[in-house]
């Protein structure tokens, strides 16, 4: 149930994103604006994960998440600044916060497992989304080719990311049914 | 007659055993020492972390290598062994983290956050990996040269024969004595005390050949391995010459050696069946 939740919106994600596609193509600070948004998202997702769970599999995860996406945030500042971009808001941007929101008011009534699990398997469809979009939209459209070769280096890490998530759902699962 | 011998050795041998405990303390902080220290050995196995990749993927190193991985990326990572023999912890962008390689075989190891992150090293056991690379030149030698009988002139070929000495006069001395005690028989206390004699001349030697082997061989034994298996086997030497002695003044008194001297031989002994299997690691590989 809360996977096919999760799998719902992880879709609306993919449409928001999707549509990308077929309206106007985003300018490279529109771009800069939607990977800062996701980085943003998934760190306070991170945050709300540290401060509701105990399981330290979780906790670790999420401090990872926190670590690498910050990291992410600040090498593209860095680039941003350098290549005297400043980021722009857009309508993808707009509707992947108000999706995040839905998420955390949806996460904030869950408790322990049951927080985990859709905790996990948020992130799991969150990274793919974030893949997909990157893959098909973000990276074909950028026009700067330092931004683009950035966003191509960012692929592997939310690969990653979404490994380890997929690990983390799969041992949730596990263990889980007993507490 | 066996009364009055027994008070005899009774004062004198008191020191003794005091001597013994000190060099056995010795003996230990020596081997505490040596096995704490972490080798000096510049590690030339370097593994980069970049871009989400360990870069060489694929590394051959040999049994007993310090490799290090060097975390030149924006994120934390971690070098984790699939099988469990080694873990990092987050190694913090900038920052890096060495081991020493003792398992051999094919070591698959990922990073824990990024599970897409793997490689792989290839650890070779110490003599197989050189007899591997010496094989080409001098195969055909060494299959016609097996049976003839040569002259040692190598360190690998004296201190294996040396050992071979060193390892049997110990346990014969010990069983001599012991034997001689059980039985009465003064035949057997004469075999105990000149083959601890022997002992004591011939592991010196031993010792000097087992350095020289080290020297020649520099960098390419198991860093850990070698620096227990030379000093404690020059405390050995040292050890067996105290030992001799001591069992020389018994002599000069009496036939038979006290129990504290067949005891202390006896740790004696165990030390050296240790010694043996370091040796042996390192000769054949784990
Ligand atoms: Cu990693």
């Amino acid at each position: 149930m809360k996977k096919l939740v999760s799998t719902v919106l992880g879709m609306a994600m993919v449409c928001a994103l999707g549509s990308l596609a077929h309206a106007q193509a985003p300018t490279d600070p529109q771009i800069v604006g939607i990977v800062q948004t996701a980085n943003r998202i998934d760190i306070e997702m991170a945050r709300l994960a540290l401060k509701k769970t105990t399981d330290p599999q979780v906790k670790d995860f999420a401090n990872e998440m926190i670590s690498d996406h910050t990291a992410l945030e600040k090498s593209v500042n860095d680039l941003a600044a350098k290549l005297g971009v400043k980021e722009e808001t857009s309508s993808t941007a707009q509707q992947l916060k108000q999706q995040a929101l839905q998420e955390r008011r949806k996460l904030n009534t869950l408790k322990g497992k049951s927080f985990d699990r859709e905790y996990a398997s948020h992130e799991v469809a969150y990274h793919q989304t974030v893949i997909d979009a990157a893959t098909k939209t973000l990276i074909p459209d950028a026009q700067n080719a330092q931004l683009k070769s950035a966003l191509q280096g960012a692929a592997p890490v939310l690969q990653g990311h979404m490994q380890h998530a997929q690990q983390l759902v799969q041992s949730l699962q596990g263990g889980g049914s007993g507490f | 007659m066996e009364n009055s011998m027994s008070q005899m050795n009774r004062p004198a041998t008191s020191p003794s055993p005091v001597v013994f405990l000190l060099f056995l303390a010795l003996l230990a902080v020596l081997v505490s020492n040596a096995a704490g220290q972490t080798p000096p050995k510049s590690p030339q196995n370097i593994i980069v972390i970049k871009q989400m990749h360990f870069d060489p993927p694929s590394l051959n190193v040999k049994a007993g290598d310090v490799v290090e991985w060097k975390n030149e990326d924006i994120f934390s990572h971690t070098v984790t062994a699939s099988d469990g023999t080694f873990d990092s912890g987050l190694i913090a962008p900038g920052s890096s983290w060495q081991t020493t390689i003792t398992k051999t075989g094919d070591i698959a190891y990922h990073c824990r956050p990024h599970p897409n992150m793997t490689a792989h090293l290839i650890v070779q056991p110490l003599v197989g990996a050189e007899q591997h690379e010496q094989a080409g030149a001098q195969s055909t030698e060494t299959s016609q040269a097996s049976l003839r009988w040569r002259p040692p002139t190598k360190p690998e070929e004296f201190h294996p024969i040396l050992v071979d000495f060193t390892a049997a006069l110990l346990p014969l001395a010990f069983l001599s004595d012991l034997l001689g005690r059980l039985f009465r028989k003064q035949g057997l206390h004469t075999a105990g005390l000149w083959m601890m004699v022997y002992e004591a001349i011939i592991t010196p030697f031993t010792s000097i050949a087992g350095w020289w082997w080290r020297n020649s061989e520099a960098g390419q034994l198991p860093a850990r391995l070698i620096v227990v298996h030379e000093w404690l086997g020059t405390a050995a030497a040292v050890l067996f010459i105290l030992l001799a002695v001591w069992r020389w003044g018994f002599h000069k008194r009496t036939i038979t050696p006290s129990w504290t001297y067949l005891i202390a031989v006896f740790i004696a002994l165990l030390a050296l069946v240790y010694q043996g299997s370091l040796g042996g690691a390192m000769v054949f590989g784990q």
